[in-house]
Parts: C-alpha cells; sequence; structure tokens
C-alpha cells in the first residue's frame, strides 16, 4: 500500500492511476483518507496528470470543511493500491511519528528532516532490493544413468560420471538400481545452480562416455 | 412500480427522482405526444411538461435547492446538462449516438468529479438515470475506453438514496485494454 514519496513523479503518477477510476481515496465520499493524502501532496499535480489534478481540485473544495468530513486519518502508507509496497514508513524508527500531521501546521519545519529521512530509506530500500537477486536459483536433479548391458562396469561408470567437474555442479549420493536381467543403472544426485548448468549440459557431458552409456533420464528435477 | 407501468421511461425517471429526494407523496405522471413526454398535473395549477421541467420542480417541491447549483455559474451548468439528457439522450439511441454521448462525456468528466465540477446536483442524478439503460450494455473494454464516465457512473450509482432498484453495474479496472 502507498504511493511513495508523493512529492517525486514517480509517487503522484501512482496516485494518478489509482485515481483513474476513482472519485476518492476510500469509498464513494470525500474522508480523512483523501484529506491526508492530500496533505501529502503539498502542490497541484502537474496538469498530464489529470486525474491527479482532478482529484486535487475536488478534494480543495472541501478545505473549509476538512475537520468535519467522516474517517479517521491513517498513516500514509495505509492508503493507496495494495500492490505496491509501502515505502513510507519502511525503516520504522523512533522519528515515525513525524508521519502523523497533527494539526496541518509544523509542515514547514518538519519539511527539511523529513525530507532527508526519506531519502534515506529510500537509499535503504535501494540497497536491500539490490542484494537480493545475490540469492541465486538451484536446482537438485535426479538422473538415472543406464548402461548398456550387464557386464558394464558400474563402478567404472560412476567414476566417468563424477568426473564430470562444472561451475556449479555439486555431486550427492548415488545407488545402483536393479532394472532386470541383472542389469542396474545408476542413480545420482546432484546439486546445480540454474543460470551455470543446465540438464541439457549434463547430458551431453554423460552421453559422451558412450562406451559405458546407453542413455540419460532426468528422474526428479527441484527447484531449492 | 404499477404507477409507473405504461408509462414512458421518462415518468419512470420521475418516480425515481421522487423517491431519492425523499418525496413520499407520489405524484401521478400522465404522458403526451410521441416521445411520450411525462406531465404532471398540480393542484389548482397549470400542469408541468417535460422531464427537467418536472425534475426541478420536484427538486424545490423537496426543498433541495442545493441540487440545483449553488452559485449562478453552477445553475447554468445543470441546466445544460438537463437540456443535454432531454435532448441527446433519449430513447432509441443507435450505436453511433452512444459512441458520440460517450466520447463526449469521458472528455468533460476528465477533470471533473460531478457534472457540475464539484459538487452532487439534478444533473448527476437524472444523466445516471438516462445513461442506465446505456450503461449495462457496454462491454468491459468499452467501460475501460470511457474510463471516466465509468468512474463517474460508479460515483453516482454509489451515492446513497440513488440508485434504488436499478441493477448495480460491475466496474472493474483491470488494465487489459490500456489505450492511454
Amino acid at each position: 500500500m502507498g504511493f511513495g514519496n508523493l512529492r517525486s513523479a514517480a509517487g503522484l503518477r501512482l496516485l494518478n492511476d489509482f485515481l483513474a477510476d476513482k472519485s476518492y481515496i476510500e469509498g464513494y465520499v470525500p474522508s480523512q483518507a483523501d484529506i491526508a493524502v492530500f496533505e501529502a501532496v503539498a502542490t497541484p499535480p502537474p496538469a498530464d496528470l489529470f486525474h491527479a489534478l482532478r482529484w486535487y481540485n475536488h478534494i480543495k473544495s472541501y478545505e473549509k470543511q476538512k475537520a468535519s468530513l467522516p474517517g479517521v486519518k491513517k498513516a500514509l502508507g495505509k492508503y493507496g493500491p495494495a500492490d505496491v509496497e509501502d515505502t513510507t514508513g519502511a525503516a520504522t524508527d523512533s522519528k515515525d511519528d513525524d508521519d502523523i500531521d497533527l494539526f496541518g501546521s509544523d509542515e514547514e519545519e518538519e519539511s527539511e528532516e523529513s525530507k532527508r529521512l526519506r531519502e534515506e530509506r529510500l537509499a535503504q530500500y535501494e540497497s536491500k532490493k539490490s542484494k537480493k537477486p545475490a540469492l541465486v536459483a538451484k536446482s537438485s536433479i535426479l538422473l538415472d544413468v543406464k548402461p548398456w548391458d550387464d557386464e558394464t562396469d558400474m563402478a567404472k561408470l560412476e567414476e566417468c560420471v563424477r568426473s564430470i567437474q562444472a561451475d556449479g555442479l555439486v555431486w550427492g549420493s548415488s545407488k545402483l538400481v536393479p532394472v532386470g536381467y541383472g542389469i542396474k543403472k545408476l542413480q545420482i544426485q546432484c546439486v546445480v545452480e540454474d543460470d551455470k548448468v543446465g540438464t541439457d549440459l549434463l547430458e551431453e557431458r554423460i552421453t559422451a562416455f558412450e562406451d559405458f552409456v546407453q542413455s540419460m533420464d532426468v528422474a526428479a528435477f527441484n527447484k531449492i | 412500480m404499477a404507477v409507473a407501468a405504461g408509462l414512458g421511461p421518462e415518468a419512470e425517471e420521475l418516480v425515481l427522482l421522487e423517491k431519492s429526494l425523499g418525496l413520499t407523496k407520489g405524484n401521478k405522471y400522465g404522458v403526451q405526444g410521441e416521445r411520450k413526454s411525462p406531465v404532471l398535473q398540480i393542484n389548482n395549477g397549470p400542469s408541468l411538461t417535460g422531464l427537467a421541467t418536472i425534475a426541478t420542480h420536484l427538486v424545490k417541491q423537496a426543498k433541495k435547492e442545493q441540487l440545483l447549483g449553488k452559485t449562478a455559474e453552477e445553475k447554468a451548468v445543470v441546466q445544460q446538462w438537463l437540456e443535454y439528457r432531454v435532448t441527446q439522450i433519449a430513447l432509441p439511441c443507435t450505436k453511433e449516438d452512444t459512441r458520440v454521448i460517450l466520447k463526449d462525456l469521458n472528455l468533460y468528466l476528465e477533470d471533473k468529479v460531478y457534472l457540475a465540477r464539484n459538487n452532487f446536483t439534478l444533473a448527476d442524478i437524472l444523466m445516471y438515470y438516462g445513461l442506465h439503460h446505456i450503461i449495462i450494455d457496454l462491454t468491459v473494454q468499452e467501460k475501460e475506453k470511457y474510463l471516466n464516465v465509468s468512474r463517474w457512473f460508479n460515483h453516482i450509482q454509489h451515492y446513497p438514496g440513488i440508485r434504488q432498484h436499478l441493477s448495480s453495474i460491475i466496474f472493474m479496472k483491470n488494465r487489459l485494454f490500456t489505450n492511454a
């Protein structure tokens, strides 16, 4: 929830989109919700954001009766589109009370301070966001490797498979599973980093040992 | 409404208007002419003819003069929309007529919350009643296209006491058809 910084172009654009099909911030009558957002906007939105401007002018016409409008003011971040992250109260700290403007008069003195605070929070949020993608996507794969016949040396086959090395590939446990007529297949676990190793690469490298390997299948593929 | 049965659509609208204004007495309407213009016979007085005239009379009768506009400018705008309502949105409308009406209205409402800008007036009520049968047939795509009309219409239909037995029309913003 929230429109972000309502003094920035991005925040106003969010407000504009939000108000495209609504006359008020909440419900169908003017309320304290409108007043709260109105006070945060402070200056008339530019003419190209006509939905925001229309709403701004409309709420302005209630200026004299704003105290008598229904509803209770909430923190700014509680209003607006539900799918937008609230940045106004993101890094809650002891300065949190600054956001609630009880009398609408201390606007001037807090603006400098709150501006700095907001920028700090934005920077914090940005850095948090940039760290997130560092988490690499990994998958656990269970491979079935089938030999040519019952005379294939399974120990040698496993050794061959494990000899395959690639960046982002880790071999796990393995076992031999009987398929019939004394033939056993090798079932082997491995963990890969999705971006670096694909099943195509594994298949290519494993089937390259054509003396031992007849075919290879992916038995299970799980995202971690 | 038994009284309204057989009357023209405009007389039915007036019955709705009476209720939304809180008039409980219930006037009896006659119809006149090919277009079935409503006629109201006032006790010991002349009869009133036409939707806008009778509607204005009803508003005064209900002592809700603010619905006719507060300032001279607002009053003029309300009268203008009542005229538009009577002359432009009359049954039957062709597809092309509807398109033009909605397009004009959409443009007009872009920077306004109510037809008379910031105040709810009789113009909103009668335009809502008059447009209901048009809006109800619109596709989701058209509602999205005439976004400003949709917003206004949705707003008016939620205004207390206005919608009554008319069906509530559902508007949703899905941004499938953004053409902005």
